[in-house]
């Protein structure tokens, strides 16, 4: 076999802190070869980052500091910086996570991709003043041409109208866009490796779906490798061809893509199969990896894994364990494999339904526990009719068989949200006025001690909505009603109203004050409430507890905890005032598989404990799926379709949310689902007729001209014409000509 | 579009505004000009009908709303009223001295810029090294030398001992170099400053690793996709430090005996002169206004992210 494309050999970056060096990679070992798409997974601090941004020159601060990183037969590590620089102008190109970040916000996007070009076609001869377009220096017909070659690089990464979005700046792009854009960057150096550095994680499931297809396009077209980091081990199934796990900057196992997946042997990548939502019972808890990536990488000898995995000897934590490979192309760094692999075994044989009756089986007594639940508790209806009338219209549900509750926790009624985007001066006197719809008349309710869970992608208005209940905005019309009392905003709430809802954000280092301790972030809404002191300091004591936090973290302020445990402060300060509700904003979004596992499980014991009625707002339709009762699924400020989670998930009665399904990789996927189409378009002009028909591939004539009302499938209700020939054939999806 | 002409109207605005206070302020001086103008003229107590003759000349004894309006009409029209002392016409009075004080405020503030700017970048680039500690060494002299003190050292040392340049006066570039310095490195050094923090702070940006990425070279890296950025935040503060040098350039044209809007204004001031202390406040703050206006439309060049009509919320 001829050499690889890259291969990292007994790779060591360091950082100098001021606790003394830290090795965030570790000894990584690894090749990628030409054609290949490789993941490199692992939780954050794994040092997947950094061994990439080594790989491209990029790891200053940090320094390589043992090791040989062999890219076309050239020693990177040795070689000097031109060469480098070279090959980063000419061979390899990195795509960043944040696309939002990674470009220039002050050039536009053309004159960075004609960059790009230039450096690829001239990789030496680069001239300051050139590059500032100073005139008479610049060669002006050079960058013209780039400048055209850019618009055909952009065509070929899906950006529309890309004569016009040439010269746009990064801001006028959406972030799905930006992505495209500096995916164009990376490619007018026609690499032979593209690095892509957790490309889709800040992006809607579809607009991810679409990235990493045109990555496989890519490397179809051009034999590109691919190194694609990710935490997210559906992107890895569904996009490449091998795996590297990657833990405290050493490789844990690596080999093809199905073969690990489908049977992993190190405990590190078991446990981060094991975490994910989909592959657990709904609402029971997922098994989680104990303890936390290591903040130091150290050179001392030993498994990295050992302080977190449960077969850990002795021998683990005393010397390096052996690299064993079970078959071709397989390796897996582990000492105690044979104890590992009798484990599952028995666990298997114990499991025996699970093994021939797979997934289904799984399915199948989570169905039964879902029918069980909706006879007992009564909060959804017996059949999808019951629960129409139910939600449309409160007052006749008298004609419900089931016994309900008279007053539904919380209500909202016909709550609608516009905004006055109005952009100037002039235009608002001469009466111009535009406004957005964020919200469309969404009414629904929630009873005690359920979960609804609001999804749709970034653009459909669940994050207004829930700032509507929460009363941080007020409806432009129709209300929301706690306990039958209507609640305005927060100004207009009582003290008592207040204390009912509690909030948990997406991201806890944002939404928690630096400077504050555990304690005091705690104690202040009970101050704000006149609570004693010795009250307080018990009740904070409770809390801890609660959220699975120990004393000692009271002390401590938001940088000293890792993110999982923000996240724990931030749901404790939500239910200290013992609230009814709470308001669960993207919750574990920002957090690795196995920490959101844990803090799942925590917001499913605490609503076992205090009755707790939570209202989830996701992009993740398998968070959703794990925890909620109900759903209902947001388009451009409309609910497109709700129903029972179990129901909605089975089988999608809206195109809307079948796409949406479509679009999550999943373990078992081959990457052949075909994402959906186009972007969101504008909530100030929203489509005619049905809003979703712009991108709907099931759209007809009809759904031009007359909005659909709701239709009961099964069960769930959904706003669409065609609502029954969705759920008749969920397996296949109208197939639609190829869109360039 | 909209949004200069909701600027120019603003400008109107404040000139307006600008305007009435200065009138005020003359008006409100306690002593009746006149007399005191008359005494300045001949030497002598006037007498009461010489007085009263200079006031009804002047316009003195027109209600004082009706000596406004005429003041204004005036001034929009590009007339500023006679000085008391000659038949000068105040426009030009001004216009003369003007051009001079509008070259050492440009000078000082190129001055500034030359310094501050490589020196800001090579402290932000060699971050904790000797030539950034230098650098934020000098910054902190220069920020804390009182700028006439300056001006009388660099008179002292490179007019008279070595007689590089002349004391005073004005005219050609050797008599605009020692102001422009003494006025333009308190500036610089504020800059030099302001252009190290933002730099720091651009450097850490994802987009310049993306820069790197693409294999431009680092002086390429730094001194387009970085400084770019790093210069937005120093444009506004050029641009507010503007009020700064005009009014710096007051004492240093004192310093220096520079003719000057700055000698003009004390000059007047002293005699009482009021057409021309209104003149001259007038012109001063037109030119504040404009130049404000200026930096903020060239926003729209330096960073796209700023649309027109949303900046001013
Ligand atoms: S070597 Fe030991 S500690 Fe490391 S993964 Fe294997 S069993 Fe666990
Ligand atoms: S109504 Fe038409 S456009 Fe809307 S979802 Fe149904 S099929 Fe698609």
């Amino acid at each position: 076999m001829s050499d690889p494309l890259l291969s990292v050999e007994n790779l060591h970056t360091q950082f100098r802190t001021p606790e003394g060096p830290v090795n965030a990679v570790n000894g990584a070992t690894f090749t990628v070869e030409a054609g290949e798409i490789v993941g490199l997974v692992g939780e954050s601090g794994s040092g997947k980052s950094v061994t990439a941004r080594s790989i491209m020159g990029l790891e200053s601060p940090g320094e390589i500091v043992e090791g040989d990183i062999v890219f076309d037969s050239v020693d990177l590590t040795e070689a000097p910086e031109a060469t480098r620089r070279r090959a980063r102008g000419t061979s390899m190109s990195m795509v960043f996570q944040d696309p939002n970040t990674s470009l220039n916000p002050v050039f536009d996007v053309g004159e960075q991709i004609a960059e790009s070009l230039k450096i690829h076609e001239s990789p030496d001869s680069q001239s300051l003043l050139d590059y500032l377009h100073v005139p008479l220096v610049s060669d002006r017909r050079e960058w013209q041409e780039h400048r055209k070659r850019a618009i055909e690089l952009m065509e070929q990464v899906g950006i529309a109208d890309a004569d016009d979005r040439v010269g746009h700046y990064p801001h006028e792009f959406s972030g799905g866009m930006r992505q495209r854009a500096m995916l164009a960057i990376a490619l007018a150096a026609q690499p032979e490796l593209l690095i892509a550095d957790e490309p889709t994680t800040a992006l809607d499931t579809t607009t991810q779906a679409r990235i990493l297809d045109r990555i496989r396009d890519l490397r179809d077209a051009f034999d590109t490798a691919v190194l694609l980091i990710t935490h997210d081990l559906g992107v890895v199934a569904e996009t490449c061809d091998r795996v590297v796990v990657l833990y405290g900057g050493e490789v844990m196992e690596s080999g093809p893509v199905e073969r690990v997946l489908s049977d992993p042997q190190h405990p590190y990548t078991q446990g981060l199969l094991d975490c994910l939502p989909r592959r657990s019972d709904r609402g029971s808890p997922l098994p989680a990896i104990e303890g936390s990536v290591l903040d130091s990488g150290n050179s001392t000898p030993g498994c990295p894994f050992a302080s977190r995995c449960e077969y850990a000897t002795e021998a683990c934590r005393v010397s390096d364990p052996p690299t064993i490979r079970p078959e071709r192309s397989r390796r897996v760094v582990c000492g105690e494999l044979d104890t590992v692999r009798q484990d599952a075994e028995s666990e298997r044989n114990a499991a025996q339904p699970r093994v021939d009756g797979g997934d289904r089986s799984i399915e199948r007594a989570s169905q039964e526990r879902h029918e069980a639940d909706v006879q007992t508790s009564g909060t959804i209806g017996k059949d999808g009719t019951g629960r129409a009338s139910g939600w449309e219209n409160p007052e006749s549900r008298s004609d419900d068989t089931t016994v309900e509750s008279e007053t539904p926790l919380l209500e909202i009624d016909g709550v609608s949200k516009t905004f006055d985007v109005t952009g100037s001066r002039l235009e608002r006197v001469f009466g111009q006025r535009q406004l957005l719809g964020a919200v469309d008349e969404i009414s629904f309710r929630i009873d005690a001690g359920e979960t609804v869970g609001l999804v749709g992608e970034s653009g459909s208005g669940k994050s207004t909505l829930a700032s509507v209940i929460a009363g941080l905005e007020s409806p432009t019309e129709g209300e929301v009603r706690f306990d039958g009392a209507t609640v305005g905003t927060v100004e207009e709430r009582t003290p008592e109203q207040l204390s009912e809802f509690g909030f948990v954000f997406q991201n806890p280092t944002e939404s928690l004050n630096p400077r504050m301790t555990v304690r005091e972030t705690l104690a202040e809404p009970l101050r704000e409430r006149n609570w004693e002191t010795e009250q307080q300091d018990r009740r904070i004591a409770e809390l801890l507890e609660l959220v699975g936090l120990s004393s000692k973290h009271a002390a401590r302020r938001p940088h000293e905890l890792s993110g999982g445990q923000l996240q724990r402060v931030a749901i404790a300060r939500a239910i200290a005032l013992e609230p009814s509700v709470v308001i669960l904003d993207e919750p574990v979004s920002a957090l690795d598989v196995s920490i959101q596992a844990k803090i799942l499980n925590l917001l499913l014991e605490l609503q076992e404990r205090l009755g707790l009625t939570y209202l989830v707002i996701s992009h993740d339709l398998e968070v959703v799926h794990h925890i909620a009762d109900r759903v209902l699924v947001m388009y451009l400020g409309k609910v497109m379709e709700r129903g029972p989670a179990n129901a909605l998930f089975e089988s999608p009665a809206h195109p809307y949310t079948e796409a949406l399904f479509e679009a999550i990789p999943t373990l078992e996927d081959d990457g052949t689902a075909q994402p959906l189409s186009g972007a969101i378009p504008s909530p100030v002009d929203p489509p005619d007729g049905c809003v979703f028909h712009t991108r709907c591939p099931m759209a007809e004539e009809q759904c031009r001209r007359e909005e659909p009302s709701f239709e009961t499938i099964a069960g769930s209700h959904s706003r669409c014409h065609f609502a029954e020939d969705v759920t008749e054939e969920p397996a296949e999806p109208t197939i639609e000509p190829d869109n360039p | 579009m909209s949004y200069v002409l909701y600027r120019l109207a603003t400008a109107v605005v404040v000139l307006f505004g600008v305007s009435l206070v200065t009138f005020g302020f003359v008006h409100a001086t306690p002593g009746d000009p006149a007399e005191t103008i008359l005494i300045e003229q001949t030497g002598q107590q006037p007498s009461s009908e010489a007085v009263e003759e200079f006031r009804e000349a002047e316009g003195m004894n027109d209600p004082v709303h009706h000596q406004y309006v005429d003041w204004v009409t005036g001034a929009v029209h590009g007339d500023l009223g006679q000085s008391y002392f000659s038949d000068a016409e105040v426009s030009s009075l001004i216009l003369d001295d003007l051009y001079n004080t509008l070259e050492l405020a440009v000078a000082s503030i190129l001055v500034a810029l030359v310094i501050a700017v490589p020196t800001g970048i090579a402290s932000a680039i060699h971050q904790g090294q000797p030539i950034d500690v230098t650098s934020q060494i000098g910054a902190l002299i220069g920020v804390s030398m009182p700028n006439f003190w300056l001006g009388y050292l660099l008179i002292i040392v490179f007019a008279l001992n070595l007689n590089m340049f002349p004391v005073a006066g004005s005219g050609g570039l050797e008599h605009l170099i020692l102001p422009a310095i003494a006025l333009g490195t308190g500036m610089a050094a504020i800059v030099t400053r302001l252009v190290r923090t933002s730099m720091l702070e651009v450097i850490d940006q994802e987009y310049i690793d993306t820069a790197r990425s693409k294999g431009l070279k680092e002086r390429i890296v730094v001194y387009k996709h970085a400084l770019r950025n790093a210069l937005i935040p120093v444009v506004t503060v050029v641009g507010l430090q503007l009020g700064f040098v005009l009014n710096g350039a007051v004492v240093i044209e004192i310093v220096f005996q520079r003719p000057g809007l700055g000698n003009l204004l004390v000059d007047a001031i002293f005699a009482r002169n009021y057409p021309v202390v209104q003149g001259v406040v007038l012109v001063a703050a037109v030119t504040f206004v404009v130049s404000n206006l200026l930096v903020d439309l060239s926003y729209r060049y330096l960073d796209p992210r700023i649309k027109l009509g949303e900046s001013q919320q």
